[in-house]
């Protein structure tokens, strides 16, 4: 078992080691200009050099990110809860939930940003939209997932509506609505980013947008690593739950 | 004896197609009755109209005397199915229907020990689901409702998905608890030999429009045990009779 770990890591690092001198390589004796593509070891000189604006910078961008998932969880749950159980909400809500994901949100970025300002609002507004919609879809899915003889049992057992939701479907429905919460933390990043770019005076987007308006590309690159790094601990983050939720196979 | 449940004329029509029609029997306190029928004859759903999990529309089925509305707290269930939330532990899975009924009475330490030990489960109390075998998973289903008190155990095909090894198993356990708690059982099989084995009486079901062809009695001793039952030739002279009942010869 260690055995074969140990050599699937051996040859994960051996890649992108490869991958890594190669673009390093590739660079310097290609004689491409470095504001046009840095060899990494500079970005990670710049990353290194401009540790604490790009750490400072993050922690902008996490606080919209976590603040706009936090609501779309809030928001998402209760919504998709609403559509299931109410027909009349699976006629009109649902619908136009679907009409307004298909608004192109970076299209609303400019709106949003001339609506709630350039603050803390109109980014953590934009993370909440992209993230909004895949946990609605989630949590319904999860919810219509609840096996059929599990809610005949539980009528058997003569289970009230209430301990049917709690007790049956709640923890039916978890294993999608983590599913969902995967799919949209990485797309909050995306909306706090986009919602940086359109009007802000901070943040890991904003950071992009003015490096690579100065010609500073080493640190665009390294604005962009911080952005990905971001992403990635923000998704295990949530993928960290899943094992509480061991019955997701079952 | 007052039955304990009575049909009498009963029918299940889904979008007007007959599946049950003109059912009709009692089954008294204590007694064990398997229902046999070809697959598709309509004897879960005769089982599901027992249990007041869907409404019969014609005649009447009675449990105590009483017309059949609803599920009832008195009968335990189970199904093909086991049933069991992979979530919760076999100890919580066991305690599911006295948990979500108020009034029912939650069984203590002691009996709950005794449930146990009675399912051959001790020792994987705090286990889940997944990590049970499929017989062990069934014997808590059967657990779950007996930790009830139920006056009646009704069965739909409880160990129709298992290997014969395992069913023989548990239908010696099943003749073990019914053996001392002497519950009121009804069993819906398509398995002949199963039937004979268990039963003190055996409702033969006609193909669909199901109804009740024979009703015949099992006189073998008991207790009555797999591996010796089967040797008593009248054992089987009762699988032959119920064989050509159902129309295999």
């Amino acid at each position: 078992m260690s055995r074969w770990f140990n050599r699937d890591a051996a040859i994960s690092i051996a890649f992108f080691a490869a991958l890594g001198l190669a673009w390093e390589y590739g660079v310097r004796w290609s004689g491409v200009q470095s504001y046009l593509l840095p060899p990494p070891s500079a970005i990670l000189g710049e990353l290194w050099q401009s540790r604490g604006p790009i750490l400072s910078q993050s922690l902008v961008t996490l606080t919209e990110v976590f603040w706009g998932f936090i609501i779309a969880v809030a928001l998402g749950v209760p919504i998709a809860a609403l559509i299931y159980f109410s027909r009349t909400a699976k006629s009109t809500v649902y619908p136009l939930f679907v009409a307004l994901q298909s608004v192109p949100k970076i299209g609303l970025a400019p709106l949003i940003v001339v609506w709630f300002g350039y603050g803390l609002a109109s980014k953590l507004i934009m993370a909440f939209l992209f993230a909004f919609f895949p946990i609605i879809i989630a949590t319904l899915g999860g919810l219509a997932s609840t096996p059929a003889h599990l809610e005949e049992h539980f009528r058997a057992l003569r289970a009230s509506p209430m301990q049917s939701f709690w007790r049956l479907r709640v923890p039916a429905a978890l294993p999608s609505f983590l599913d969902g919460c995967k799919v949209a933390m990485p797309l909050g990043v995306i909306g706090a980013v986009v919602g940086e770019f359109v009007g802000s005076n901070d943040g890991l987007g904003n950071l992009i947008l003015t490096a690579s308006g100065s010609g500073h590309t080493t640190l665009t690159f390294a604005a962009l690593i911080a952005v990905t790094l971001l992403s990635l601990l923000l998704f295990y983050g949530v993928a960290y739950w899943e094992r509480f939720i061991w019955w997701r196979a079952a | 004896m007052s039955a304990v449940i009575s049909m009498a004329g009963a029918g299940k029509a889904f979008d007007g197609r007959k599946v049950l029609t003109n059912v009709s029997a009692e089954i008294g306190a204590a007694e064990f009755v398997s229902v046999l029928g070809p697959s598709g004859c309509g004897k879960s759903t005769l089982l599901r109209l027992i249990a007041g999990l869907e409404p019969f529309e014609d005649g009447g089925i009675l449990f105590n005397g009483e017309v059949v509305q609803a599920p009832s707290p008195d009968m335990g269930f189970v199904f093909q199915t086991s049933n069991l939330l992979p979530w919760l532990n076999v100890r919580d899975n066991l305690l599911l229907g006295v948990d979500l009924d108020p009034a029912a009475k939650r069984p203590d330490a002691a009996a709950l020990a005794e449930l146990v030990e009675t399912l051959g489960l001790t020792g994987f109390e705090d286990s889940h689901p997944h990590q049970l075998s499929g017989g062990m998973r069934h014997r808590v289903a059967i657990g779950q409702a007996l930790a009830r008190g139920p006056q009646v155990l009704l069965m739909d095909e409880p160990f129709g998905a298992l290997d014969a090894l395992t069913r023989d198993r548990l239908n010696m356990e099943l003749l073990r608890i019914w053996q001392r708690d002497r519950k009121t059982v009804l069993l819906v099989t398509h398995s002949i030999s199963e039937a004979v084995l268990l039963s003190d009486r055996v409702l033969v079901m006609s193909e669909r429009p199901g109804t009740i062809i024979e009703d015949v009695r099992i006189d073998l001793p008991r207790p009555r045990d797999p591996s010796t039952t089967r040797e008593d030739p009248a054992f089987g002279d009762y699988v032959v009779r119920l064989s050509k009942l159902m129309g295999v010869s």
